[in-house]
Parts: structure tokens; C-alpha cells; sequence
């Protein structure tokens, strides 16, 4: 995987994390009987950023490329549903509306470390198979 | 928190906004990384005085929710190691760390990963100084 765009995956991931991580707290903390699923949903996506960002720094490809796609589908799965059935989610978590809340970084972020990780693991294979 | 208000968030906001500045120009012309790095430390002085002058705000009774405002203000203070996170990538640092898949770069990377990540912490820090105003109800 190209090192620049790991390092800054790391750090966007670090502070898309630190934001989820804090906003969940809070929603958790002071408002949990409100809307369960979507301050569940927030922790969830707090604890997936995290993950990424360890799993890109110790190089653990697999589970950051499980990882970005769980917050694909997630970022996808919550926006839809909140534009087809918005009593589903009383209060926003932060994949509402895409991502909107956070100018689409979730949903762009997942797609954008989804390229590099694939396109890494391409580029691996194709050497290895030069080689052999 | 008029002084606040007039002085130390639009300080906070003028350097979030070099920071991003900098940061897209380092991106495609490493040159100007040095400039990076002095905005860089300008960005702490400014954090490290916004910190200040909330801590002060928030004793001296100022109404706001106090969980909402520490938990930004921690916010602001925690983004300043992702600064120049390119020093992680030296050949220097890489040695001292066993993990054979850590990243070792070559001076022109860590000044781009030092732009990335300016620019994700400019905007970053400016929305949570944004967020202790409205906490503060300004």
C-alpha cells in the first residue's frame, strides 16, 4: 500500500474515530433511553474507526479492508434507511443522511481506503507473480 | 468570553485556516514544508491558548454544559499529535520499531503526509472550536 496515503488514512481515521468515540459517549452517557439503535450505531462506528486506523498502522491489511467495507455498508444501510423511514432513527448517529454531519467523510473515507488497500494487494500479486 | 469571542476563535480559525492552506500547497509542491511546520507550531500556541481561556471560562461559572465543553476542549488538544505524524515514517523512528511493515519514507512523503494531515486537522479543529462557542452560547 502506497505509505503516504496509509499514514494520512491513519490520520483521518484517527480523528473521524476521536469525533465518533466522543459523540457516542455523550449520546450514551446522557441520552441513551432516547434512541438506543442510533447511539448504538455510534459507538459501533466509533469502535470501526478505531480498528481501521490500528489495523492500517500494524499493517494488518485484512482486517482494515473487513473493516472499511463494514463501514461501507454501514454508512450506506443507515443513510438509506433514514431517507426511506426517518422514525427508524430519532436522533442522528454518524452516518446519517451518508454522512452528512461530518461533510460526507464517512462515506467518502471507506471508498478511498477500499482503492488503496485493493489496488496495494494488485499490485503485491502482480509482483509475485513476475517473480515466479 | 467577548475576548474569546474577538480574539482567541478567530485566532483559532485564522490558524486552521493556514494550516489548510499550507497543507494543499505542501501537497503538490513540497517546498513550501517548512512553512508547514511553523504554522504547525503556531497552531499549538493557539490551541494551548484556547485551552487556557476555556479552563478559565469554565471556573470562572460561565454557562455551558460542562461535559460538551471538556469533551471539546480535549477534542482540540488530542488533534495536535496528528501533526506532523510524518515523523513516524523516518528512517530514523522506523528503526527503533521491530514491525517490519512499518512505513519508511522518503523526505518528499513526510511532507505530503505532513500536508494531509494538516488539512484533516485544520478542518477538524476548526469545527470543534466552532462547537465550544456554540457550547458556550456565543
Amino acid at each position: 500500500m502506497n505509505p503516504v496515503a496509509r499514514i494520512i488514512l491513519i490520520a483521518v481515521y484517527s480523528i473521524l474515530g476521536l469525533a465518533a468515540a466522543g459523540r457516542a459517549t455523550v449520546q450514551i452517557l446522557e441520552k441513551f433511553s432516547e434512541a438506543p439503535v442510533a447511539y448504538t450505531v455510534s459507538a459501533l462506528s466509533a469502535i470501526v474507526y478505531i480498528v481501521i486506523a490500528v489495523a492500517l498502522w500494524r499493517g494488518w491489511e485484512t482486517v482494515a479492508l473487513v473493516g472499511s467495507s463494514v463501514e461501507l455498508v454501514g454508512v450506506l444501510l443507515v443513510g438509506t434507511l433514514g431517507y426511506m423511514d426517518s422514525d427508524l432513527w430519532p436522533d442522528e448517529t454518524v452516518w446519517t443522511g451518508f454522512g452528512s454531519g461530518y461533510g460526507w467523510v464517512p462515506l467518502l473515507l471507506p471508498l478511498v481506503a477500499l482503492y488503496f488497500l485493493i489496488r496495494g494487494r494488485q499490485r503485491r500479486a502482480a509482483s509475485g507473480d513476475a517473480r515466479a | 468570553m467577548d475576548a474569546y469571542v474577538s480574539v482567541v476563535y478567530p485566532a483559532v480559525l485564522v490558524v486552521c485556516a493556514l494550516l489548510v492552506l499550507t497543507g494543499l500547497v505542501t501537497l503538490f509542491a513540497v517546498g513550501p514544508h517548512r512553512v508547514l511546520q511553523w504554522v504547525v507550531t503556531a497552531t499549538y500556541v493557539a490551541v494551548v491558548v484556547q485551552a487556557l481561556w476555556v479552563i478559565g471560562l469554565m471556573l470562572s461559572g460561565a454557562d455551558a454544559d460542562l461535559v460538551l465543553a471538556i469533551g471539546y476542549l480535549l477534542a482540540t488538544v488530542a488533534l495536535l499529535p496528528i501533526m506532523g505524524i510524518g515523523r513516524l515514517g523516518t528512517p530514523e523512528a522506523a528503526a527503533e520499531d521491530p514491525d517490519p511493515t512499518r512505513p519508511v519514507l522518503q523526505p518528499d512523503q513526510i511532507a505530503r503526509v505532513d500536508a494531509g494531515a494538516a488539512i484533516a486537522v485544520g478542518i477538524a479543529l476548526a469545527v470543534a472550536s466552532w462547537r465550544i462557542t456554540i457550547v458556550f452560547g456565543a
